[in-house]
């Protein structure tokens, strides 16, 4: 294989409408180096390698690929120059194995496949490569680390010499994190490889980079070789000021009475496999609870139970000591509320306005009809401007559709619909998930209010710095099991990384 | 929620459509060596051209507004219900059966009645659909077109054998109810009371889904199924009801074609008033109120379709083309919402 | 001579009546599993079928030549798939909505254009008589095979085939199974399902001039009646496997046949009922395959009505 080209991208511009999303942003990928393109949620990281990649055309300023200008016009003709990406989201065909996905992408391919050809042609890659997937496997049943291991394979079997890794880890635990980056790290000193990392995870980034290059609001803002730069000067480039907002203090105090009871839950997925297996716990009133564990190990069908979007094949469920079915009328009575990451998709009717989704949980309440049948809108706009206004949900006004909101405000919307009624137990599921660093500190600032204020939250989270920055005790979830617990004092990230790792 | 600048939008783009229809029809007219002007024309002048002309289009708008509600009322909770034909059928059976049956109780009784045995039957017939739905996963546009090929199965069997009243020698044709039972005129119109009885309907419809809190609830189920999970909302049973509320419409509209119309039951009960709702219900936008206006603007195509075929020798499937083209537009204009600058708030 | 079978007469006819009847059912069957594996639903294709009906009967009348009327019936399908592929490719646009549109508008357009044609007698397509060698009547005429249904096996087996061995086939399913990984090779997916719903509404096409080139035979507006859309439940039940398509399409046809099977040997009543047959057991396999919790499994993950 031969050494990957020098690439230089210079003054990239793009504008989508009203929005600059690229303001003149020029850098160098060296050949054989891992680059890692830092930036909060929205800074233009994924939109500056789209242009690179041919999905959207420039504005402004252009790719050189050593020493030409290339116009990149489409994906394939990125394809050609030797780039390859590996997205957030799986590009991999869930019916289909891993051997046909690998093949799916191959230039050259014949009108008719020739199987065995193919299959001959893929082992003898698999023997070269430093990690192995079983590819006869269709995709659907892969795990989430499996499935990236794939997608990585796809990309070097079809020969790209420059690798684009979009937020790579978030579906690994640390140790597979730590193998496949090494690993990428390792071909790259080779000079087999260009890495390009695209994270906002500051670790990673000091870890596994050479080089760094901050994104700002669509602008370069810094960068330099990663031993240059420390900690406090990253983050001062990615969120442009030297304060960060202090987060909420914690009440020091033991914790209530039992708020949440789990005994024995049996949950089945939607294709059939049980994806939650006899798990039992307990969340006091005023702790938080968290549950770690890489996306797919049934922490999804796990809240999906809880907030009465699934039905569970066996086990009990308390609230407040009582039997608890996710009933309009028992959550109420409990006081159960529930937080979950995307929310349009989740919590929320994106076609409908902020001041009718803020009323989700009590429309049907006699404050806020007319006779108990007649909706009362009055009353309903009303608690819409108060819960604005108390939540800095930054809105055109209460009639504007919530689509029309930035994602860290849709949050606020539902943190403001499902913490003003004093709630006895929070689930939250992910609810910091791609939002930028003000909303995320924001709302982890309110579930440690809601906890100082009596709630029992139970959150599951796939980001363990978030867990270990607010929970009093820490499981994690594994193969649908609780397998370890740890209090806040003693906990070790490579000590919850372990347990979090997946048998591959 | 509807602001002055929403309903503008609305209007401007099924105004779109509706000149994109005639269009395409006049070319369609064109082929055929007419003139798309005088065809246009004959549309008007026999839909609204004179009282007569108003009248029939009104007759004909009356169980346009029933039969859209069996689709716009389960629309609203997310789910594509196209049963409206079944379901009038199934209606107008129940409501010969009725009538028949009590033919020696007094007339305001045996109408009640009838009109509650057609609401009755369309109700259970799609709230079935709608339970399987909801128990079975079965999807519901596969399974109330299924339903409308069986009610008129059902119905024929029926009409040509263990109900038929065989001194009928037109059609193979169902017992008659008696002449005290029949619903008559609106008094100083030609138009019988079944539009009141869509027109209330309509309205009725409106109130419920538009200030009531379970219409509010079938919102949110229709905005987004898994939100309304998470509030704890009752969905089977609201399913069942929006599915039970649009069928007993539909089937009011048999009750309506066997009392006001023809007196008995027969394969003129399947004519297509169940297709043309749903085209309603569409062009609507799935609106209770719009739907009473869009099922009169139906009516006056149905009710030109005469005309059309006296003056012209267009057959009467000229008019299901243009309404097969309107629905096309229909749909086709639905991606412009949202686009249009003007009609976007200030930013 | 008519000899009686009794109830072997039943059966036998049910067997013929299955080999002809499934024709159409097996044509849009397949037309739609293409579609669909394209991550498209397509409900018209009953209008398709009855356009196709009435195309191919016209044409073959005015040419003389029925071969020329199927080939008119696949291009009139394939012209319906392509007005259903150019709306729905539009932005949120629901492909059921425009399939009942095109169900309404297809119908509408054959009733209207093939008005002239409905007393007029066109020449039909010629079938192989494989049972030539029985002295009995019923079954000669049970075992009159048509090119068309032959013709339709060999499609059947060869889609299952190229939709695993050819790049056009892995295509095809990556388009209907994740968009983005299409997106990601470069590939059109608006451009895909177009082609494949243009194909699946030739197929549903030439499915149509069987009906009214061979069986019945004959061109009136009762000719169809939801074969279009039992063979869309028929799909979902076949779980888009082309060659199951082919079973289930005989099991169809023999439902359908059973009626007139029946009415040969004398039960004449209950002539409505038995005709609804097709339907109820269409429902009822409807219902047996579907599940509220569980996707089913099978179904392309870009389909609306599997998610």
């Amino acid at each position: 294989m031969s050494a990957p080209p020098r690439v230089e991208i210079v003054s990239m511009t793009k504008r989508f409408g009203d929005l600059l999303a690229l303001d003149d942003v020029s850098l160098r990928l060296e050949p054989g180096t891992v680059h890692a393109i830092l930036g909060e949620n929205g800074a233009g990281k994924s939109t500056l390698v789209k242009c690179v990649m041919g999905y959207h055309r420039p504005d402004a300023g252009r790719v050189v690929v050593d020493g030409r200008a290339q116009a990149i016009t489409s994906p394939r003709r990125a394809h050609q120059l030797g780039f390859g990406m590996v997205y957030q989201h799986f590009t991999l065909v869930p019916s289909m194995t891993g051997a046909e996905n690998l093949v799916l992408g191959a230039a050259g391919l014949p009108a008719i496949i020739d199987w065995d050809a193919e299959r001959a042609t893929i082992e003898r890659f698999q023997r070269r490569m430093p990690f192995q997937i079983d590819l006869d496997r269709p995709v659907s049943a892969l795990a989430a680390g499996e499935k990236q291991k794939l997608e990585l394979l796809k990309q070097l079997f079809l020969g790209r010499r420059i690798l684009v890794l979009d937020e790579p880890t978030t579906v690994l635990t640390p140790d597979e994190a730590d193998q496949i980056l090494g690993v990428l790290g390792e071909m790259a000193r080779e000079n087999l490889l260009t890495v390009v990392i695209i994270t906002h995870k500051l670790r990673e980034v000091l870890a596994f980079a050479r080089e760094v290059t901050v994104l700002r609001g669509g602008r370069r803002v810094g960068g330099g070789r990663a031993q240059d730069l420390d900690r406090d000067s990253l983050v001062r480039m990615m969120i442009g000021t030297a304060d960060i907002p202090e987060p909420a203090a914690r009440d020091v105090g033991p914790p209530g009475s039992v708020a949440l009871g789990i005994e024995a839950l049996r949950v089945v997925g939607d294709t059939g496999i049980t994806a939650v297996r006899d798990v039992t716990l307990e969340v006091r009133a005023r702790e938080i609870v968290g549950v770690a564990g890489v996306s797919g190990n049934g922490q999804r069908e796990l809240v999906e139970v809880l907030a009465g979007q699934r039905q569970p094949e066996s086990g009990v469920i308390r609230a407040g000591g009582a039997r608890y079915r996710p009933t309009r009328g028992a959550m109420r009575r409990h006081k159960v509320f529930v937080v979950m990451e995307e929310p349009l998709r989740n919590t929320c009717v994106p076609g409908m306005s902020v001041a009718e989704n803020l009323a989700f949980r009590n429309f049907d309440e006699p404050r806020n009809t007319v006779g108990g049948v007649l909706l009362s809108r009055r009353a309903i706009r009303r608690q819409a401007l108060e819960r604005i206004d108390r939540y800095r949900i930054r809105t055109e006004g209460p009639d504007a559709r919530l689509e029309t909101l930035s994602g860290g405000n849709v949050q606020r919307t539902v943190l403001a619909r499902e913490l003003s009624e004093d709630p006895a137990v929070l689930i939250a599921q992910n609810p910091c998930a791609g939002l930028d660093w003000a909303a995320t500190t924001e709302i982890r600032s309110r579930i440690v209010t809601a906890r100082n204020a009596g709630a029992g939250v139970l959150l599951l989270s796939e980001d363990l710095d978030e867990l270990l920055e607010l929970a009093d005790r820490i499981m994690v979830m594994l193969e649908g099991r609780l397998v370890y617990e740890t209090p806040r004092e003693t906990a070790d990230a490579h000590i919850i990384g372990r347990y979090m790792a997946s048998h591959a | 929620m509807a602001s002055w600048k929403s309903w503008a939008e609305t209007a401007t783009i099924s105004a779109a459509a509706l000149l994109a229809t005639l269009a395409l029809f006049g070319g369609f007219v064109a082929l055929r060596g007419l003139r798309p002007l005088d065809v246009y024309a004959a549309l008007f002048t026999g839909a609204f051209g004179s009282w007569f002309a108003i009248e029939e289009t009104l007759t004909q708008s009356a169980p346009l507004m029933l039969t859209a509600l069996c689709t716009a009322l389960p629309a609203r909770a997310g789910l594509l219900v196209i049963g409206g034909e079944g379901a009038l059928v199934v209606g107008g059976l129940a409501t010969v059966l009725a009538g028949v049956l009590l033919v020696d109780a007094p007339a305001p009784l045996a109408v009640i009645a009838m009109g509650a045995a057609g609401a009755l039957a369309g109700g259970a017939w799609i709230g079935a659909a709608g339970a399987l739905r909801h128990r079975r996963g079965v999807n519901e546009t596969i399974s109330t077109l299924l339903l409308n090929y069986i009610a008129i199965a059902v119905m024929n069997h029926l009409v040509t054998g263990p109900i038929r009243d065989y001194a009928q020698v037109l059609k193979p044709a169902s017992w008659s109810i008696a002449e005290g039972f029949r619903i008559g005129d609106i008094p100083g119109t030609g138009i019988h009371w079944g539009l009141a009885v869509g027109v209330a309907a309509a309205l009725l419809a409106y109130g419920l889904m538009r200030h009531t809190t379970f219409g509010f609830a079938v919102d949110i189920l229709g905005g987004n199924v898994r939100a309304a999970r998470m509030a704890g909302l009752p969905i089977g049973r609201m399913i069942l009801t929006t599915c039970f509320m649009g069928g007993a419409a539909a089937g009011l509209a048999g009750t309506i074609e066997v009392a006001a119309v023809h007196g008995f039951a027969s394969s003129s009960l399947a004519v297509g008033y169940g297709y043309t709702g749903i085209l309603a219900a569409f062009l609507a936008r799935q609106h209770p109120l719009a739907v009473a206006v869009v099922a009169i603007l139906l009516g006056g195509i149905s009710a030109s379709g005469g005309l059309l075929q006296r003056r012209f020798g267009l057959p009467d499937a000229a008019t299901l083309v243009l309404r097969g083209l309107l629905f096309v537009a229909v749909l086709a204009a639905s991606t412009l919402y949202g686009r249009g600058r003007v009609f976007r708030r200030a930013a | 001579m008519v000899t009686d079978l009794g109830g072997w007469g039943v059966l036998i006819a049910v067997v013929g009546g299955a080999i002809r009847v499934s024709t159409p059912y097996l044509y849009v069957s397949l037309g739609e599993t293409l579609t669909e594996k394209s991550g498209r639903v397509n409900l018209g294709l009953e209008g398709t079928l009855v356009m196709g009906a009435m195309s191919a009967y016209a044409v073959a009348y005015l040419t003389g030549s029925p071969w020329l009327g199927v080939l008119v019936a696949g291009c009139a399908g394939a012209g319906l798939g392509l007005l259903h592929a150019a709306v729905c490719n539009l932005p949120r646009v629901n492909d059921v909505a425009v399939g009942i549109a095109l169900f309404l508008l297809g119908t509408g357009l054959a009733f209207s254009l093939g008005k002239p044609f409905i007393q007029p007698v066109a020449p039909r397509l010629p079938s192989v008589a494989l049972g030539a060698w029985s002295a009995y009547p019923q079954i000669r005429a049970a075992l009159e095979i048509n090119a068309l249904f032959v013709a339709g096996v060999v499609l059947a087996a060869l889609m299952r085939w190229a939709l695993a061995h050819t790049r056009w086939g892995l295509i095809v399913r990556t388009v209907g199974d994740n968009e983005d990984a299409a997106r990601a090779l470069g590939r059109s997916v608006d451009l895909v399902r177009t082609l494949s719903t243009a194909v699946g509404g030739f197929l549903a096409g030439l499915g149509g001039s069987f009906l009214s080139l061979y069986y019945p035979g004959t061109w009136n507006e009762a000719l169809s009646s939801g074969q279009g859309l039992m063979a869309i439940a028929l799909v979902i039940f076949a779980r888009w496997n082309p060659v199951r398509c082919f079973w289930v399409s005989l099991l169809f046809g023999g439902a359908t046949a059973l009626g007139p099977a029946l009415q040969s040997v004398g039960f004449t009543s209950n002539y409505y009922l038995y005709g609804a047959a097709p339907y109820v057991l269409t429902l009822v396999l409807l219902v047996w395959s579907s599940s509220p919790t569980r996707v089913l499994a099978g179904a392309p993950s870009e389909l609306s009505i599997s998610r």
